[in-house]
């Protein structure tokens, strides 16, 4: 371990807010607190409650050594969950790294989730955990994708071909700000201006790529403005508030569904926790900072502001831990379940029809290996007896 | 299997007018083939092999965009897991580079992370091989950067009769397909193509000569230089060459190399990608996996050089030639246990 830790620069807060870190809506704000239900309201929290949950408990059965690695989003949540609300059943969400809430709220199954996270395959997992007949209609949730800014040239073209066949549906897709710096992230804003894609590019800017700041990703003043070398409207807006990105959002993803072309947001919130449990922070920066941002959190800020406006109470938010902590424990107890992949699982879905002979050949011999046999022992290319 | 020669009414065209014949027929029958590229509108492409097609199907469907290979590729994956069948066209082989991120993170990956449930119905034309002596990194035969990947087709046709099958079949095909346009072939010759819609199977090699004394394997070009070098050996000897077209390079179909290696005893591979770890070595390998014992002689590979594609003045050397081939021949032929 190295003496040196990165200094770090706190971002700018010149950006829409409409949410106080006290809850108080912000005097003056240039937009009120946007018309949602009551009912919406307490879904909303719901979502987050569940997203805390069910991530505090992946982390420990990291811990004990169930999963190999587990990450979470804590003091990030409501970037993917506002972004999500403002989506319609039909749209596609491209999630990145730490956007669970976002597919919580369009009601993933969290048994499949927590499968996946044990690594098996999704065939087997779809074999293992069917899905209820009576699912609400929801979004499309493409898989998340672990390499960096690589969706976002496929979310242009998703749009791309919605608008192409008068369906009115929009693709939202995010990435972190160390992924703005991927060649990707530029070619998918630049194609998407030029192609007047339907689609919204949110940047979640964390402040952290493991153990890169932020300030070693650009030197532009704001990752927002980066939209502007590509044509595109761009906004900023305090990641930790939820209304201040669901508004933001809501009005981009409506301007897309009317033909109005894409937008790039950015996100501003902080990554208080490890990058993952394989990370140790420790290393490369200071507590100082992560403990201003817990005076920040997201969660707590939306909770203050449902208690003074009279939509949660003490009583209604211990129901909604309790149901969360119960169908959470049984999602995963569902998703632990399942037995482990088989080996063979690995040959499947490369090419629709004939994999070729060499794959057929290779599938052979990895089996008879597993019977116990030589697959060397093929001298004429007609396979181990 | 169609059999091409027997269709009726024919046209004479060359490789890059068979392109153009067969891109508008797909485009005529399914309005979810889109042509995606720079330079492949209203100019029709720097080879020529989209002429027309801007003025007769219009922007939405042939789609000049950007010059980004990485961008061009993302966004045609995004469109074709949508349902569309995008054709885009790589300018040059040595472009993709570039687009090397999308290449397998998307492209090729796509059907296997999702367990299935997503297609990416795409089609990448792609010119390719030395001839034609443009500018460096317009050469390039890098065709085993693209079969070492899983979860794409590649082929490569050598006749403008086979182009336009081969084609049909990668755009109706639901799997990812590098189609490999040999830029020295484009109006190198003409033969009959049969007006008719028609399809090849993606995954078959082709017999074009039979013989029992060697297999010779070539693709694109190569395969003429190989023919050429044949006729000229077995106009001087008795030998008898059994020749493949190995258009079929990803997956490559295997099983009637060794038929035939077992049968002649001996094998010459022929490419224009660089010999260390190039398709050849693949090839070879795996005739000494499976046929060691029918072999007579060493397998040879007649291939490019490992450095990359030369200068104008020097490629000549570092191309296989019909001479060069012809010396391959023989040594295997020569050789004596």
């Amino acid at each position: 371990m190295g003496e040196k830790k990165w200094a770090e620069v706190r971002p700018s807060e010149d950006y829409f807010r409409i949410l106080n870190p006290d809850g108080s809506v912000k005097e003056g704000a240039k937009t009120s607190v946007p018309e949602v239900s009551r009912q919406e309201l307490l879904r909303w929290y719901e979502v987050l409650v569940e997203t805390r949950t069910f991530e505090a408990m992946v982390l420990r059965l990291q811990r004990r050594g169930v999963l190999s690695v587990a990450a979470s989003s804590r003091g990030e949540e409501v970037c993917g969950l506002g972004a999500a609300a403002a989506l319609q059943v039909g749209d596609w969400l491209f999630p990145a790294y730490r956007q669970l809430s976002a597919v919580l709220y369009w009601n993933a199954p969290v048994d499949r989730i927590m499968a996946g996270l044990m690594g098996n395959t999704p065939e087997h997992i779809r074999e293992h955990l069917p899905l209820p007949p009576e699912l609400p209609p929801s979004v499309n949730m493409m898989p998340y994708p672990i390499f960096l800014g690589a969706y976002i040239p496929l979310a242009v073209g998703c749009a791309l071909a919605d608008k192409l066949n008068g369906r009115k549906h929009v693709s939202l897709a995010f990435v972190g700000e160390g992924s703005t710096s991927e060649g990707d992230f530029h070619d998918g804003l630049n194609f998407a201006g030029v192609l007047e894609s339907p689609c919204v590019i949110i940047v979640q800017n964390n402040q952290w790529s493991i153990s890169v700041p932020a300030s070693r990703q650009t030197a532009a003043a704001t990752f927002a403005q980066k939209a502007v070398a590509y044509g595109l409207p761009h906004e900023r807006v305090d990641g930790n508030d939820i209304f201040a990105v669901y508004d933001t959002v809501k009005k981009a993803v409506d301007r897309a569904r009317a033909g109005g072309g894409a937008t790039l947001i950015e996100a501003v919130t902080y990554r208080i926790l490890d990058h993952n449990s394989a990370d140790s922070s420790a290393v490369y920066r200071t507590e100082d900072e992560a403990e201003y941002w817990k005076t920040l959190d997201p969660v707590e800020r939306f909770e203050k502001y449902l208690f003074a406006q009279g939509v949660l109470d003490q009583a209604t938010k211990t129901a909604i831990e309790e149901r969360a902590e119960k169908r959470l424990r049984e999602e995963i107890d569902r998703g632990r379940a399942v037995p482990p992949t088989s080996p063979d699982d690995m040959f499947l879905h490369h090419l629709q029809g004939e994999a070729g002979w060499s794959v057929k050949h290779q599938r052979d011999e990895l089996a008879f290996e597993l019977a116990g046999g030589n697959p060397f022992l093929d001298m004429t290319g007609e396979g181990v007896q | 299997m169609t059999r091409i020669n027997e269709l009726p009414v024919t046209e004479d065209m060359n490789l890059v007018t068979a392109v153009t014949h067969t891109l508008r027929q797909e485009m005529q029958r399914d309005p979810s083939v889109r042509v995606m590229g720079y330079d492949i509108g209203p100019i029709g492409g720097v080879f020529r092999a989209t002429e027309g097609l801007f003025d007769e199907f219009g922007p939405d469907r042939v789609i000049d965009t950007p010059l980004s290979e990485n961008g061009l590729l993302g966004v045609a994956v995004g469109m074709a897991m949508r349902g569309e069948r995008p054709v885009i066209e790589m300018q040059f082989l040595a472009f993709m580079y570039n687009a090397w991120g999308q290449f397998i993170y998307n492209l090729a990956n796509l059907h296997q992370k999702t367990g299935g449930a997503m297609k990416v119905p795409l089609t990448i034309r792609a010119t390719f091989g030395g001839g034609i002596k443009p500018l460096p990194f317009h050469s390039d035969s890098t065709e085993a950067y693209l079969m070492h990947t899983p979860g794409v087709r590649v082929v490569c046709p050598s006749t403008p009769a086979q182009a336009k099958g081969l084609l049909a079949a990668a755009i109706r095909s639901d799997d990812p397909v590098v189609f490999l346009e040999h830029t020295k072939m484009y109006r190198s010759f003409r033969e009959p193509v049969p007006m008719a819609d028609y399809t090849l199977p993606l995954d078959k090699c082709r017999v074009v000569q039979a013989g029992d004394d060697l297999t010779l394997i070539a693709w694109g070009n190569m395969l003429h230089y190989s023919i050429a070098a044949a006729a000229d050996v077995a106009a001087n000897s008795s030998a008898s060459i059994e020749i493949i077209d190995m258009c079929s390079l990803a997956p490559l179909d295997v099983a009637p190399v060794l038929a035939s290696v077992k049968k002649t005893g001996r094998c010459v591979i022929v490419h224009e990608a660089r010999r260390t770890a190039g398709p050849g070595a693949e090839i070879s390998a795996l005739i000494n996996e499976y046929a060691l014992e029918w072999l007579k002689a060493p397998v040879k590979r007649v291939t490019a050089f490992d450095v990359f594609f030369p200068e104008n003045q020097i490629e000549d050397a570092y191309l296989p030639s019909p001479g060069r081939i012809k010396a391959g021949i023989e040594a295997v032929l020569s050789y004596q246990f």
